[in-house]
């Protein structure tokens, strides 16, 4: 039988764990859509965008983590993913932080 | 001498390709190079998501305004689509681990039938920018000529009411946007930005030019970002094709499946980029419909 590394155990989730993880997105969407449609500037102006954001990210681990299988991945893929979301921040921060300080930005008014 | 060496049998798997000394080498090198090709995706749709952010902190309105307009529902439609087509993948790499050839093409095949179904809905959506005068190109809009005689009555763009119907005036297939309530809205309600006082006004009024232009960034950037997005659903299903085949011959069984798997990350990828490009284009603005 071929020798696997014992990183990369193929057995994952299986059938129902996948439809659970499908289930996850499939609600994640319809609340997006729902949450959208609310007016929760009265929290803080743009919390809509947060919220809207918080579970566009919760999906988007759930995707990464089991249909990708970077749960059962050895650390050097985590590396590889945690590394492009590191070089992702520096180029939002960067140009942000020279945009906003033009006294223009929407933090400035 | 030991001439002997090479007449050994030397058990060797029949998926491993001779420069790697085994199978778990083998494919945490793949998945290895697969991922920092999807690094660098993430960078070229990183910096569409920089502009999108820089254009959005300076003109909130406008791209609510312009987000107001696409279809959130076919928007929404489309993620279901996408969402059950990473199912399907998710479950052909599945089969393809369990050695089951069948399965594995029938789910290759439900896949590219969710990502068919997603460029059509896709072109579909197109087709209505065109037809209501928003692709951000001058002549690239459907062309109407004003009717003969008749003036077509102008009214301030901020007296715009939702849902009323207007007639299409657009002789030269401009990008056409005649809407600036949501200006009117901030303005009562003091909530513009720096840059949008002095971008959306003429004389101390609106200036229903300077806000359109403004829109059509939004717009510039909803065809590049989902443009793209679709182009990468394209190259999806070229590979998915070319998986269809190989899978067909039998290429791969319980050992040897990483062809198979590396498509399943780059169609997981796309997925992903439309999981942020739905509420980012379709839903940004939606709560000022209803809460005011």
């Amino acid at each position: 039988m071929a020798k696997h590394d014992p990183e990369f155990e193929h057995e994952h989730i299986a059938i129902p764990g996948y439809l659970l993880v499908f289930g996850v997105l499939v609600v994640g969407t319809v609340l997006t859509y729902v949450v959208a449609l609310q007016d929760l500037d009265f929290i803080f102006p743009g919390a809509n965008t947060l919220v809207a954001l918080l579970i566009a990210f919760t999906k988007m681990a759930c995707v990464m983590l089991f249909f990708m299988h970077v749960r059962w991945s050895p650390r050097l893929i985590w590396l590889a993913v945690v590394a492009s979301f590191f070089w992702l921040a520096i180029m939002f921060s960067y140009t942000m932080q020279d945009y906003l300080t033009r006294a223009s930005g929407v933090f400035t008014q | 001498m030991s001439s002997h060496g090479s007449d050994k049998f030397v058990y060797h798997e029949p998926g491993l390709q001779h420069q790697f000394s085994d199978m778990g080498q083998q494919e945490e090198s793949v998945s290895i190079g697969m991922w920092l090709f999807l690094a660098q995706e993430i960078m070229f749709f990183g910096g569409l998501f920089t502009a999108y952010l820089v254009f959005r902190s300076k003109y909130p309105m406008a791209f609510a305004a312009g987000s107001n307009k696409l279809d959130a529902f076919l928007g929404g439609t489309n993620t279901l689509v996408l969402i059950v087509s990473s199912l399907t993948m998710a479950l052909t790499v599945y089969f393809a681990q369990k050695g089951n050839r069948h399965l594995q093409i029938i789910f290759i095949l439900l896949t590219m039938l969710f990502g068919a179904t997603f460029l059509g809905i896709k072109a579909f959506e197109y087709h209505d920018k065109y037809v209501e005068g928003i692709v951000p190109v001058q002549g690239w809009n459907r062309r109407e000529k004003a009717p003969a005689g008749e003036r077509v009555e102008q009214k301030p763009c901020w007296q715009h009411e939702r849902g009323e119907e207007e007639q299409y005036v657009n002789p030269k297939g401009e990008f056409v946007w005649t809407d600036c309530s949501l200006v009117k809205l901030a303005q009562d309600e003091n909530f513009l930005t720096t840059a949008e006082k002095s971008g959306y006004f003429q004389n101390g009024e609106i200036s229903a030019d300077k806000f359109r232009d403004k829109v059509r960034i939004f717009f510039y950037l909803y065809f590049v970002m989902t443009g793209l997005h679709a182009l990468h659903m394209i190259v999806g299903l070229v590979l998915m094709t070319w998986l269809l085949w190989t899978a067909f011959k039998g290429y791969y069984n319980a050992d040897y499946f990483m062809p198979v798997e590396m498509s399943g990350l780059y169609w997981h990828f796309v997925d992903i980029v439309w999981i942020f490009l739905f509420p980012l284009l379709y839903l940004l603005g939606r709560h000022f419909m209803h809460g005011h």
